[in-house]
């Protein structure tokens, strides 16, 4: 699948477990885009537990990755090109007056909480980390 | 495994009702005698109307043998001369939903009051008191469109049994114009995949070969309209997740311009690329739907406040087409897009295509879209990071599925692994990956200037050209199970279409032809692609296209040996 790896690459990816990880009975190999080369310079690999924390999703132990690239994007020369945030720079923003209104239905928002204790939806302690 | 098809002879002659695959140039009919075709097939609104009003039912026979007529107009006439009433109509469409349901599975939830809500326009109509243009017409609603009451999930195992307290400002729309909501649709998890094989649910299959895939994210929408199980559908489209199903399904399919159609309500995917789209099975039928539902919303402050015309009053019967309705009109036929990787079947129905539009009068010109290739790399890396900002909300806290642990990181941590697919966290790393510190520039800044580059390309080729043109997918439907573990194939799919939602620009896709395959073959879309804002030049030439093509009629074999 990855094509034109540098030699850390590959042995990243021989040390790297290929264990595929059973979800619902159904095998599953998450796969993460990664390091290209620019300038001679290699990228470090992402490191995955670190994502996984900083996007609050629990990895299983020996859940494992595979690679792609994206090389494609660092090829091009993008000198003197402004960023585009979104299609159309031209959209004025119609933003309303910044005064609360009150829901409607309170209600069914409140009857979808996992678990609600009036006025608080609650959720388990925060402990602190060492 | 589906029951054997009914066979009578007059149902084996309407399951074969496609001639040739495409017309080539030696066998092309010269323009006199496609007049003399049309007028043998023509149907004009009017009297597709009556054809259609007249039978209890949907007649096979005028679907198969005349071009697609406008099933909201039909459905509307028939209520006001009260030939039939809604309580019929939803009858009729809710039966065949469960008819053909346990062979496709295009819906998660089926709605328990369609037949009140039916009963509701029926007093109404005896009221005497004015109908809206959607009365009595049954929708399809793709599951990350908030309908109020009714459960709406993303296709996630982590908004399971999840009920909005609100409506979608388009799903509001919908119902204020009469339409009756008659389910959820099925989706690849969150918008992301191509296939509905993502979703936490089910799969659901193509109408046209039931081995195969309807296409996604919105999978359900399409084969939901193909197989008749509702009249029209909303989509959302992301990077062609309308265009691509719609293709694969045989039904029209529009993605409007960012910010033409309210955002509020449809669960973000990637916020600067994301637009609810729909499905029906004529032209007529999308243009009804894109009236209702456009429009300036104090809720979504990226909607546009861009005039909304009605578009579907510059849709005229084929009674008044002159011989060249198209005449003047230049297409840019994308040539990145015809050439290695794309399958020959669909190089084949596109180039047809452009011979019908040259029949029209337009002129077709091969261009070149310059970065066109970059576009795939660009969307994955935006999408992928607004998607990992957008989807942090699923955290089991405040509604959703929550996981059973003492402590709060678990809390978010486990909920998030237990509810979320295998590609929707794997795109939420990449994104968490392509936004940090020290990489933001590498990824996430240089796709943006990409971005500029491709609506810059776009924004050229069509000061010389009216429209552009290409196929929305480079291949038909693919087998069930084919893409599952090749994610790189699969994203390669979407090479047609994401550029478009890169440029945020309109484009409407088209059924043109068919490739070999399924027992009937599978059909192929023509996408068309406008300058922003350009619905109704789009809409207009699509319609003109569709009610004139010769030979081909897109109703699927599931339906005629269900129906």
């Amino acid at each position: 699948m990855a094509t034109g790896m540098t030699m850390s690459d590959a042995t990243l990816l021989r040390r790297l477990s290929t264990l595929l990880v059973a979800r619902s009975g159904c095998p599953r190999r998450m796969r993460l885009f990664s390091s290209y080369i620019v300038r001679g310079a290699t990228f470090e690999p992402p490191d995955v537990s670190h994502l996984a924390d900083s996007a609050r999703i629990s990895l299983a132990p020996g859940e494992s990755y595979s690679y792609f690239r994206f090389g494609q994007l660092q090829a091009v020369d993008l000198e003197s090109v402004e960023p585009s945030v979104r299609a159309d720079a031209e959209v004025s923003m119609h933003k309303r007056e910044d005064t609360p209104e009150t829901f409607e239905n309170r209600e069914a928002i409140i009857r979808v909480a996992p678990s609600y204790d009036d006025p608080y939806i609650k959720v388990p302690k925060v402990l602190s980390k060492e | 495994m589906p029951p054997p098809p009914v066979r009578s002879p007059s149902r084996l002659l309407l399951c074969h009702c496609r001639l040739p695959f495409h017309i080539s140039p030696q066998t092309r009919l010269p323009l006199s005698h496609n007049s003399s075709v049309r007028r043998r097939f023509h149907c004009s609104a009017v009297s597709a109307v009556s054809a259609l009003s007249s039978d209890p039912q949907i007649a096979p026979t005028d679907l198969t043998t005349t071009p697609p007529s406008s099933h909201i107009l039909s459905i509307r006439e028939s209520l006001l001369s009260r030939r039939r009433t809604a309580a019929d109509v939803a009858g009729e469409y809710l039966d065949r939903l469960r008819r053909t349901e346990p062979h496709i599975r295009s819906f998660l939830h089926v709605s328990e009051t369609t037949m009140r809500e039916a009963e509701e326009v029926d007093r109404l109509v005896a009221s005497g008191k004015d109908l809206g243009p959607l009365a009595g017409v049954l929708v399809g609603v793709k599951d990350n469109i908030c309908t109020a009451g009714m459960p709406s999930t993303g296709g996630s195992r982590i908004l399971e049994g999840y009920r909005p307290p609100f409506d979608a400002t388009a799903v509001r729309k919908l119902k204020e114009a009469g339409a009756i909501v008659i389910g959820k649709t099925n989706m690849d998890e969150f918008g992301m995949g191509s296939t509905t094989e993502g979703s936490g649910f089910q799969v659901t299959a193509n109408p046209w070969d039931i081995s195969r895939v309807p296409g996604g994210s919105s999978g359900g929408s399409a084969a939901a309209v193909s197989a008749k199980q509702c009249v029209v559908s909303l989509g959302s489209d992301t990077g062609g997740s309308v265009r691509q199903p719609a293709s694969f399904c045989g039904v029209v399919g529009l993605k409007p311009t960012y910010g033409r159609v309210s955002r509020f309500g449809l669960m973000a995917y990637a916020s600067s690329l994301d637009v609810i789209g729909c499905f029906g099975a004529s032209v007529i039928d999308s243009a009804i739907v894109l009236n209702v539902v456009s429009g300036h919303d104090r809720f979504d402050s990226t909607s546009s406040t861009h005039e909304v015309p009605d578009y579907a009053s510059f849709l005229m019967s084929t009674d008044h087409f002159e011989s060249t309705p198209l005449k003047g009109l230049k297409v840019g036929m994308i040539r990145e897009t015809i050439g290695d990787g794309v399958d020959v079947g669909v190089i084949s129905s596109i180039k047809a295509a452009a011979l019908h539009l040259e029949e029209l009068g337009a002129t077709i010109t091969e261009v070149s879209l310059p970065s066109f290739s970059l576009g795939l790399p660009a969307y994955y890396v935006l999408a992928s990071s607004e998607a990992s900002s957008n989807l942090s909300r699923y955290d089991g806290v405040r509604y959703g599925n929550r996981a059973t642990v003492d402590e709060l990181n678990s809390l978010y941590g486990d909920s998030r692994a237990d509810g979320l697919g295998p590609e929707v966290k794997m795109r939420i790393l990449m994104g968490t990956y392509a936004l940090s510190a020290g990489y933001y520039d590498a990824y996430y800044k240089r796709a943006q200037q990409v971005r500029t580059l491709i609506r810059k390309s776009f924004k050229d080729a069509l000061e010389k050209m009216d429209i552009l043109v290409s196929p929305a997918v480079p291949s038909p439907a693919y087998k069930i199970g084919e893409k599952v573990n090749d994610p790189l194939a699969m994203y390669a799919g979407d090479i047609m279409t994401v550029n478009v939602n890169l440029a945020g620009l309109p484009a409407l896709v088209v059924p043109c032809g068919f490739v070999e395959g399924g027992s009937a073959g599978l059909p192929v879309g023509l996408q068309m692609i406008g300058s922003s804002f350009s619905e109704e030049k789009l809409l207009r030439i699509g319609h003109i296209f569709e009610q004139t093509l010769p030979n081909y009629r897109f109703v699927p074999p599931l339906f005629l040996e269900l129906v």
